[in-house]
């Protein structure tokens, strides 16, 4: 559209809590295995839940520390470590799931764009730059109130307005790389389009598509904790974080940790993985 | 820059034609019957058949969006299913509230981004006690956020007010704290401003990040430029630098950066409102999405979406003013 608004809006999306930026490679690579335990605790979530779930097992309202309920009992008596584990499984995949689709679409986009040039680059970054500068929240929130509310509306709903920011940065990368004298080189050396495109250009740009995607994940994490929040997701009892703390917002002060635990949950993901883009940057950064 | 203008403008007015256009193919798809919102459930067939007649549904489809868009344009946003009364008419009671809460918590969050800002960029001692927790917050929810300002400082600490505006939203302007300061009442400025305190800096905290870490990044540019080391040389103290020579040709991106966090703010005020039941547009989005309200809540993404792509045709304007360069 303009100049203007890539100023900001190529970077509108912050590494939120980027706490490591400086970190060295032992730290890097400790943070990478923190986040490969959660990966695999989120994968194994249901035989790792002591308790169904949905089911309520125990007292009403147990406090953490209570015996066979490390972190209490909500208000119908279900175990809040076993919500929250399957909780966090849910946020985790949803949230891989769609930078993984922000990848793909914007990538492709991206790709197409950089590589034909011409009106096709001018079509597809018109296209992106208006997607860009709608405001996604609300347009993802519109999205799925209209599809009618349960996981998969949401995923659709935030994948719609998600790609644009990959497609935006892929496409700058490509152009940069396109303009490399090794490009020009094995067009000289007669090497046809496709395999410049595939085994010259997207090679270079996969790192900094790996770097904006983990960097990226953070931010999808609190965006889909806030629509569930309102909401916007399962419907109960399925156990969700925002959801969790949003149904039992009345017991926050009586009993806190019914609310508190599942929005805690959400802490961690989103630190963990704000902390994993910048390992993830830092170690491809040293690998160059 | 009067070309300029008129280009951004237009590119606005093209935003908001596609944002309707959105909203209309949402509404066409959604499940909710808008002929049942006015009549209720109950109603005959023909009174329903001569209500769809009269709304236009019959018409084709691109009949249809005219139509859309007329209406918009003479403010009709369709009937709440939830409340009955026209969806304008809900939106603007609770407009006020909304943009008092965001404005209050853009000023926050600018002081507190200016502030993280400066203090790692001038390498202040303590300044990593304020941005390390600053940061740390930033990662967690806004709800938690939320809901640990309200255990510690209203069920602790009993310093503040967890819900409300603390005065009747019915006052003559729905500003509450300029209706205070109009009519002379001190008592209630004090009031309205206990009551924005919390929900104002929740909302603040992730804006405050991203504003001063773009700040900081264009203040440690300049701060590294040859002119700066010649400024530090000649004695001038490190604020005096700052203030003469850093700011200016590094506030740029910052601005840009602010105003892009206030058009966020717009969005995200509606999880904060919700918790603090902050009578605004974003608690009526809230309660409106438990019960399948579509024509609200189309009306307020249509609102606040006006206000979002507003907004940031504004700051790119002013942008442009401050810096003609980047009108290219």
């Amino acid at each position: 559209m303009t100049a203007l608004p890539e100023v900001g809006t190529r970077r509108f999306r912050m590494p939120a809590a980027s706490l490591g930026a400086h970190a060295g490679t032992r730290l890097s690579v400790a943070i990478l295995v923190a986040l490969g335990i959660l990966t695999l605790v989120a994968l194994f979530a249901r035989l790792l839940a002591p308790y169904d779930p949905v089911q309520p097992i125990g007292a009403l309202n147990l406090a953490p520390g209570a015996e066979g309920h490390p972190l209490g009992t909500d208000s119908i008596g279900r175990d809040i470590l076993s919500r929250t584990l399957i909780g966090v499984q849910v946020s985790w995949f949803s949230s891989l799931i769609i930078v993984a689709s922000g990848l793909v679409i914007g990538g492709l986009i991206g790709v197409a764009a950089g590589v034909f040039g011409g009106w096709v680059d001018a079509a597809l970054m018109r296209f992106t730059d208006l997607f860009l500068a709608l405001p996604g929240t609300l347009v993802a929130i519109a999205i799925v109130a209209a599809l009618g509310y349960n996981l998969q509306n949401t995923l659709i709903g935030i994948a719609v307005v998600w790609w644009p920011y990959y497609a935006r940065i892929i496409r700058g990368e490509v152009k940069s790389f396109a303009a490399r004298p090794h490009v020009e080189a094995a067009r000289v050396a007669g090497a046809s389009r496709t395999r410049i495109v595939f085994r010259h250009i997207v090679p270079g740009v996969v790192p900094t598509a790996i770097v904006t995607a983990s960097l990226d994940i953070g931010n999808v994490v609190l965006l889909l904790a806030g629509l569930s929040f309102l909401g916007l997701g399962q419907p109960a009892p399925a156990p969700e974080l925002g959801a969790d703390t949003a149904r039992n917002l009345s017991q926050l002060l009586s009993e806190w940790w019914v609310p508190v635990i599942p929005g805690l949950a959400v802490l961690v993901l989103s630190l963990l993985s704000n902390l994993g883009g910048d390992a993830v940057r830092t170690l491809l950064a040293k690998r160059r | 820059m009067f070309r300029f203008i008129l280009r951004r403008t237009g590119s606005a007015v093209v935003l908001l034609l596609v944002l309707s256009a959105i909203i209309f193919v949402l509404q066409a798809v959604s499940p909710g019957d808008p002929v049942k919102a006015y009549l209720g459930a109950n109603a005959s067939p023909e009174a329903i058949a001569a209500k769809r007649e009269e709304l236009g549904l019959n018409a084709p489809l691109y009949a249809q969006y005219l139509r859309f868009i007329a209406n918009l344009l003479h403010g009709d946003l369709g009937q709440s299913f939830r409340t009955h009364r026209p969806v304008l008419t809900d939106l603007q009671s609770f407009l006020p509230a909304t943009l008092e809460l965001v404005l209050f918590s853009f000023v926050v969050a600018v002081l507190l981004g200016v502030l993280f800002a400066v203090s790692g960029s001038l390498r202040l001692k303590g300044g990593a006690l304020f941005r390390g927790p600053l940061l740390l917050l930033a990662a967690a929810p806004p709800f938690l956020l939320a809901l640990g300002g309200i255990v510690l400082f209203y069920a602790q600490l009993g310093v503040l007010p967890a819900s409300g505006r603390g005065v009747d939203s019915s006052s003559p302007t729905g500003f509450v704290v300029l209706d205070s300061i109009i009519t002379g009442q001190p008592d209630a400025i004090g009031l309205t401003f206990q009551h924005l305190l919390l929900p104002g800096v929740v909302l603040a905290i992730a804006p405050a990040i991203a504003i001063g870490r773009i700040l900081r990044s264009s203040l440690d540019v300049t701060m590294s430029a040859d002119y700066v080391r010649t400024a530090e040389s000649k004695g001038l103290t490190p604020f005096a630098v700052l203030r003469r020579h850093v700011v200016r040709n590094s506030i740029g991106p910052g601005l840009s950066m602010a105003g892009l966090q206030l058009g966020f703010m717009f969005a995200g005020v509606v999880v904060v409102e919700q918790i603090f039941s902050w009578p605004g547009i974003g608690n009526y989005l809230a309660g409106s999405i438990p019960v399948s309200d579509f024509p609200a809540i189309a009306g307020v993404t249509l609102v606040l979406g006006t206000v979002y792509i507003v907004t940031n045709a504004v700051v790119d304007i002013l942008q442009v003013a401050a810096d003609p360069r980047l009108a290219a």
